[in-house]
């Protein structure tokens, strides 16, 4: 697995993870009469913020995670990492940014839908993030599908 | 209903220069060694740039590194 795919298989990973944490205290709201405007707005702040601060966090233990395997398999004490893009790497990016653009504008698509439903707009928000979130992690897995499959 | 690609020589003209590893090739071309396996196993089809690159620290004339097949698939017709 070269780092290119390290480092998309632990941003899958937070995005998972920060997803899951917006559907828990979406559905925690919901639950507990809190679904207003200001909860909604403090929680999307929160989410965008985790998502900075994780994924700035995750390129940097990948970094040193990648580090130490190197140096153990080639006992060396400055293990050379393969952390440049290529034109490969580059192609693959390009594609996942388009599969993610495509998820998203889906998602505002959708998003926007609520209103024909006479849904307050601040489901529309809600469901923002929501896709937002759905976009990134399927232009992950298309990047990781592309590393794997080729083209 | 036709099928293209593009298929290389890579693997052998490593080994006929010296056994060079795939890390060699990869550090003289600037690419990964990802890249080079990617194109060796036929899942990546280099841009025209690195197809040069390649063939260049070869010593040998693109056409023996690269080959354009294109494979026709007879349909039939009612």
């Amino acid at each position: 697995m070269s780092f290119q795919q390290k480092n998309i298989t632990v941003s899958l990973a937070n995005f998972t993870l920060i997803l899951g944490f917006y559907l828990f205290r979406v559905i925690q709201m919901i639950q507990s009469d809190g679904f207003t405007s200001t909860s909604i707005f403090r929680l999307w702040g929160i989410t965008i913020g985790l998502a900075i601060v994780v994924t700035i966090i995750g390129t940097i233990l990948t970094h040193i995670v990648s580090a130490i395997i190197e140096a153990i398999r080639t006992g060396k004490d400055d293990p050379k990492i393969e952390d440049f893009e290529d034109e490969r790497d580059q192609l693959i990016d390009l594609r996942g940014t388009r599969v993610t653009y495509f998820v998203s504008s889906v998602g505002v698509f959708l998003s926007m839908l609520t209103f024909v439903f006479d849904q307050p707009p601040l489901v529309m928000f809600t469901l923002l993030i929501f896709f937002g979130l759905v976009a990134q992690i399927v232009g992950d897995i298309s990047r990781l599908v592309l590393y794997r499959r080729g083209f | 209903m036709s099928k293209s690609r593009i298929s290389n020589n890579i693997r052998k003209l490593r080994f006929l220069n010296e056994e060079m590893t795939q890390q060699h090739l990869a550090e003289k071309v600037g690419v990964t060694r990802q890249t080079i396996i990617a194109m060796e196993q036929g899942k990546y089809s280099p841009s025209l740039e690195l197809a040069f690159r390649i063939a260049l620290v070869f010593g040998v004339p693109l056409e023996e590194v690269f080959s354009y097949d294109a494979v026709t698939e007879k349909t039939n017709e009612a």
